[in-house]
């Protein structure tokens, strides 16, 4: 037991030390608090990752200053990785006003497992990099569930 | 190389919660830990939640744990203690 104590110790003083990929899920309404919290319940603390959700009715301005502010918290200076709800909706539109700067990319439709491979990426990777596997695990993680039931069809090291 | 053959005892399978503790542990370990359904043959990184998620483990199912690396010994030790303790679920 000491041993495994005296391990994770280790290891978040690892973890500490490394620049983590920032990542700023924006939705309409609730959703992006609720997709956070969720991925806070399976993860733990995510320090690295704000929600900001974009009331139905409130002032693209504000929205576009909570977004900016939300990047600022979260950037440890390699890059932000904006994840929207809908492509052509308010929050991606907004979102893609920072597509200008270098260190922002965003990946729409977000979903939980896209949130839990941003808050559980532990390696060195690039932002352009962490976009595409976002992007790849949000589409794989959506299967008709009786294809599970066909063993061939599984993954085998996702 | 070590392997171990456990089964998933606990009610709800290898849910989010309980894949996120195997993931926490597996991650103390410098060893490689993979995971393999006896069923389907599917194959899961334990260092990797979505990994883990991935095989659907539910209740009742057998999985082999493979663990590769110099702390094998220890590691496939406290990972088929954390599945027989059921995740310390019911």
């Amino acid at each position: 037991m000491q041993h495994r104590v005296t391990a994770i110790y280790r290891n978040n003083i690892a973890m500490s030390d490394k620049k983590r990929i920032g990542g700023v899920i924006i939705s309409h309404g609730q959703l992006a608090n609720e997709l956070v919290a969720a991925a806070e319940a399976v993860v733990g603390d995510l320090d690295h990752i704000r929600a900001v959700s974009i009331g139905w009715h409130d002032d693209v301005e504000m929205a576009k200053a909570e977004i900016e502010q939300a990047i600022k918290e979260v950037s440890q200076g390699i890059g932000v990785l904006l994840l929207t709800d809908m492509f052509g909706g308010t929050p991606t539109n907004i979102a893609a006003m920072f597509l200008d700067n270098n260190d922002v990319e965003i990946v729409t439709g977000v979903n939980l497992p896209m949130v839990i491979k941003v808050a559980s990426t532990m390696r060195e990777t690039t932002l352009h990099d962490l976009a595409k596997d976002v992007e790849e695990q949000g589409k794989e993680a959506i299967c008709r569930a009786t294809t599970l039931l066909v063993p061939q069809k599984l993954k085998k090291d996702a | 190389m070590l392997e171990a053959t456990i089964r998933v005892t606990n009610t709800l399978g290898l849910h989010a919660r309980a894949a996120a503790r195997l993931v926490r542990l597996a991650a103390t370990f410098s060893s490689g830990v993979n995971l393999r359904r006896n069923d389907t043959h599917a194959e899961a990184n334990a260092k990797d939640i979505l990994s883990v998620l991935s095989i659907a483990a539910g209740r009742g199912v057998e999985l082999q744990v493979i663990v590769n690396g110099v702390d094998e010994k220890d590691a496939i030790q406290q990972i088929t203690k954390l599945f027989t303790n059921n995740f310390g679920e019911e």
